[in-house]
């Protein structure tokens, strides 16, 4: 019998290939799918509606179109809330759920580091999310994006907004699976996180919104931000971007460094399981 | 028994004639080997205010070792902080003779069956156990090898395919030593393994331990029914309320437990002319009770006692001797006295 | 010296009137919290907007100056507003485990076993979350207007604005009843206080994210029944006598909060049993 311990990415990748489909089949992704789900359903209604000459899209006299409305849903729909929620609801529960369910026991009484087992669980968030999250973005690309605009010429957006997606995924998912494994009650500290500190932060003048995900993530995006609410407003008011080389590295810093902690949180840490 | 009656009567079980090693190697268990599998020094752990273990110093030799104790005795505790799985509050635990927490390396020789029934239930058995064996390191041929390896030892082959949610108790007792079993380890830890099992279940997985035990592993089974560890071995650990009452073979904790005397029950034809006898010729006779054609006597001199009887049944004047035993040299008895 | 009967013998004493063991499921939950730091923590922060707006009346009320601060009605609206954080986290907190934790410990079954009616455990239950949530809302915001009573000396405030008082307890019965049967319903579908929690956050963040995204497509306010925490402030604003701040009539709110409310009592009923049906 082999006594060589895979390395730590093979151990993980093995995690990986355990813990995706078990992931996948969740109540967890179901949930998911229903919030990707809305998103999809509302397009092809307003597409409907649209196509019926309902003036839904009439905005102050001006007809909307089809690539503005795109970008309204990515920044509304999915960067505000699918992607930090999502990083929220899977991120905290990585080594959570496993605790819960009583299965933690079994992985890390295996010759594989507990920093791998965390790392591994991370990759099929990953593979989970974004093999939901991106096939929903484009079926509302393609429905959204033709009414009074053309496929081809806001394809490479769709792309550009495919990728910040998938950082961003990273990146919340790595700072919560951060919180899920420092704090104790990881989904109140995370929702705050989301909906308190980043909201604030990127509403004040100076460097506090460095401190955010959503400052870096928000300089990808290829589209105009809305001002739907007062708190939009204010942060449109002091928005300011870092550059593109500047955003995706501190966005791939943040997902390895708060990885790297998860990991080094996993490995100290005693799980006591509920008798 | 006094909690400090039991600490010094465990001292003296377990320093006077060291039954940790020498009766591990005349209880029925393989080949002599001396070495500790697991040593503990000065082990404790809490739970904040909650002590789960005192103090505990033991040697757990090769072979198979029952971990005897009552609910909330700490069985858990130290099962858990053997395998690695919580680390020590005080005092060092050391596995196979290497410190085993955040020392993953050491889970190639350490197979562990824990006691909650938890499973991936969507998976099927032989999915599972492969699953868990190709973190070893095993390649996928390697480990579907030795799933069906494990899964056939267990006698779970037939259900190998089915999914774990659709299995029976005693299939999900059985598919989680599967996954103990299945890289071969040099220890096995069993938590509770006949927990929820039926009766066939109980026999089949006992032999199986018995078994194992012969092949040489080195086994530690946690168990709060004393007869399913009297059956598997005879090497005990018991323990109660954080503490190690006594550690060796049950035998011999039985004859070192000196202050309670031994009951010994003879059948006859005439019980009371042999209490007469024996109240007149025997040394220390305790106490002494009649049940239907039986006089049940406690002695403080079983030796003593033993031999009388014998040169009375030989004598044939007292009549026909149907039945001599004793029915506390066994756990039950053993465990009762140590932790009144 | 006679020996005393040490076996068992049977209760001789009173027994209380059927129908009250919600009490007793009630106040053993909110003895159990109450033990916790960190909630009793929580729960003191949650009062400080109270402390806030109490400084803010007795300011107002000493110096003429400060008369910038001095309360109106919308006062008391906005302080229920405000306090809509706290229900938000102490739902979560308290409500999570109520029915979850039970059904997860099988402990449904001991408890309908007794003589206890199911609207007894769930009346139970409710009321847990009914008295927390009640302190952070009804009963600061009448303790204000007690203040500001006292503050003045005299009852011209209230005199001249006698709606207040069904006003804050219409508006906070509306928020802590929203929250506390959705709350618990969805309590009541799974074993996992931390996926209830999930499944809370995300249907409350989900709504609003819904009808942010159809208000910025479309314009209008009319679809602000889409969100769940929109419902509540356009039917609170209208109890306040405040001007709506959605194009959607408040008594379309109105139906849905009622909707919502009866969905929770139709989903608790069918699983709140202590056995499971299975066909």
């Amino acid at each position: 019998m082999t006594q060589r311990s895979p390395g730590y990415l093979s151990s993980a990748l093995r995690v990986f290939d355990l813990s995706v489909s078990e992931m996948l089949w969740s109540r967890r992704t179901i949930f998911m799918a229903l919030v990707v789900g809305a998103p999809v359903a509302i397009s092809v209604l307003l597409r409907l509606l649209d196509a019926l000459g309902a003036p839904v899209f009439k905005v102050n006299g001006g007809m909307m179109a089809g690539p503005a409305i795109f970008g309204l849903m990515i920044w509304v729909f999915y960067l505000r809330f699918t992607i930090p929620v999502l990083g929220v609801f899977y991120g905290t529960s990585l080594i959570a759920d496993e605790v819960e369910d009583k299965t933690i026991t079994y992985l890390f009484t295996r010759p594989v580091r507990r920093g791998a087992v965390l790392v591994g669980k991370f990759f099929a968030y990953m593979a989970c999310t974004v093999f939901v999250v991106l096939p929903s973005v484009v079926v509302v690309y393609l429905a959204i994006v033709p009414m009074r605009g053309s496929l081809g010429a806001s394809f490479i957006d769709l792309l550009k907004d495919l990728i910040l997606l998938a950082i961003g995924l990273a990146a919340y998912g790595a700072v919560f699976a951060f919180i899920g494994a420092r704090f104790k009650r990881p989904l109140l500290v995370g929702l705050i996180f989301i909906f308190g500190w980043e909201q604030v932060a990127l509403a004040f003048p100076g460097y506090l919104k460095k401190f955010t995900v959503a400052y870096y993530l928000q300089a990808l995006v290829p589209h105009a931000m809305p001002s739907d609410n007062v708190i939009s407003l204010i942060q449109g008011i002091f928005r300011e971007n870092p550059s593109l080389p500047e955003a995706l590295i501190w966005l791939f810093v943040i997902s390895g460094l708060f990885l790297w902690l998860a990991a080094v949180s996993v490995e100290r840490k005693e799980y006591v399981l509920e008798q | 028994m006094s909690s400090t009656d039991t600490a010094s009567t465990a001292g003296t079980a377990s320093s006077a004639s060291t039954p940790s090693t020498g009766p591990a190697s005349t209880a029925g268990t393989p080949s002599p080997r001396s070495t500790s599998v697991i040593s503990a020094d000065h082990l404790s752990k809490w739970y904040g205010q909650v002590i789960g273990l005192n103090d505990v110093s033991v040697n757990v030799p090769a072979g198979v070792t029952g971990l005897l104790g009552p609910n909330g005795a700490g069985k858990s505790t130290f099962m858990k902080l053997i395998t690695g799985q919580l680390k020590p509050s005080k005092g060092v635990v050391k596995v196979l003779g290497e410190p085993i927490w955040g020392n993953p390396g050491l889970y190639f020789r350490i197979g562990f069956c824990p006691e909650q029934d938890a499973f991936y239930e969507r998976m099927t058995g032989l999915e599972w156990v492969r699953a868990l064996v190709r973190l070893n390191g095993l390649g996928d041929k390697e480990a579907d090898a030795a799933a069906t390896r494990a899964l056939t030892a267990v006698d779970l082959m037939e259900a190998a395919n089915k999914k774990i949610g659709a299995y029976s108790k005693g299939m999900r007792q059985r598919v989680k030593m599967a996954q103990a079993l299945v890289h071969d380890p040099q220890l096995l830890i069993l938590d509770e393994p006949l927990s929820g099992m039926d009766p066939i279940g109980r026999r089949k997985t006992i032999r199986l331990i018995r078994e194992w035990g012969r092949s040489g592993k080195s086994i530690v089974v946690s168990s709060h029914i004393l007869h399913e560890i009297e059956s598997m071995t005879s090497n005990i650990l018991l323990i109660n309320n954080g503490r190690i009452l006594a550690e060796g073979d049950v035998h011999q904790i039985r004859e070192l437990i000196d202050e309670h005397p031994h009951t010994i029950y003879v059948r006859a034809e005439d019980p009371r002319r042999l209490a007469r006898e024996f109240l007149g010729g025997v040394d220390d006779v305790r106490s002494m009770k009649f049940e239907p054609n039986a006089v049940v006597v406690e002695t403080g001199k079983p030796d003593a006692f033993y031999a009388r009887l014998t040169e009375m049944a030989a004598s044939g004047e007292f009549g026909a001797i149907d039945e001599v035993t004793s029915p506390d040299d066994n756990l039950q008895a053993v465990f009762q006295y140590l932790v009144k | 010296m006679p020996i005393h009967d040490q076996s068992y013998r049977h209760y001789g004493g009173g027994r209380g009137v059927p129908g009250r063991s919600w009490a007793v499921i009630a106040w053993a939950g909110i003895r159990s919290f109450m033990r916790k730091r960190a909630f009793m923590g929580l729960m003191l922060f949650a009062l400080s907007p109270f402390v806030v707006r109490a400084v803010q009346f007795w300011i107002a009320s000493q110096y003429p100056q400060a008369s910038v601060l001095a309360p109106g009605p919308e006062t008391f609206r906005q302080f229920l507003e405000q306090q809509d954080f706290f229900v938000f986290v102490i739902t979560i907190w308290i409500g999570s485990g109520l029915i979850a934790n039970d059904r997860r410990a099988n402990a449904l079954q001991i408890y309908l076993s007794k003589p206890l009616m199911r609207t007894e455990y769930i009346a139970g239950k409710l009321a847990i979350l009914f008295v927390f949530l009640s302190l952070v809302t009804l009963a600061p915001a009448l303790l204000l207007l007690l203040l500001k009573i006292a503050f003045d000396g005299n009852f011209a405030f209230l005199k001249n604005n006698l709606f207040l008082i069904p006003a804050i307890v219409v508006g906070s019965l509306l928020q802590v009843m929203l929250a506390s049967f959705t709350m618990l319903a969805l309590s009541s579908l799974s074993k996992s206080a931390r996926f209830v929690g999930i499944m809370y956050v995300g249907i409350t963040f989900f709504t609003t994210a819904m009808f942010g995204a159809l208000y910025a497509i479309t314009g209008t306010s009319r679809v602000s029944w889409i969100s769940v925490g929109a419902n509540i402030t356009q039917v609170v604003d209208v109890v306040f006598r405040l001007k709506p701040r959605y194009a959607t009539p408040w008594q379309v709110s109105l139906l849905v909060i009622i909707a919502l409310i009866v969905v929770s009592i139709s989903i608790l009923e069918r699983r709140v049993r202590g056995v499971e049906v299975v066909t």
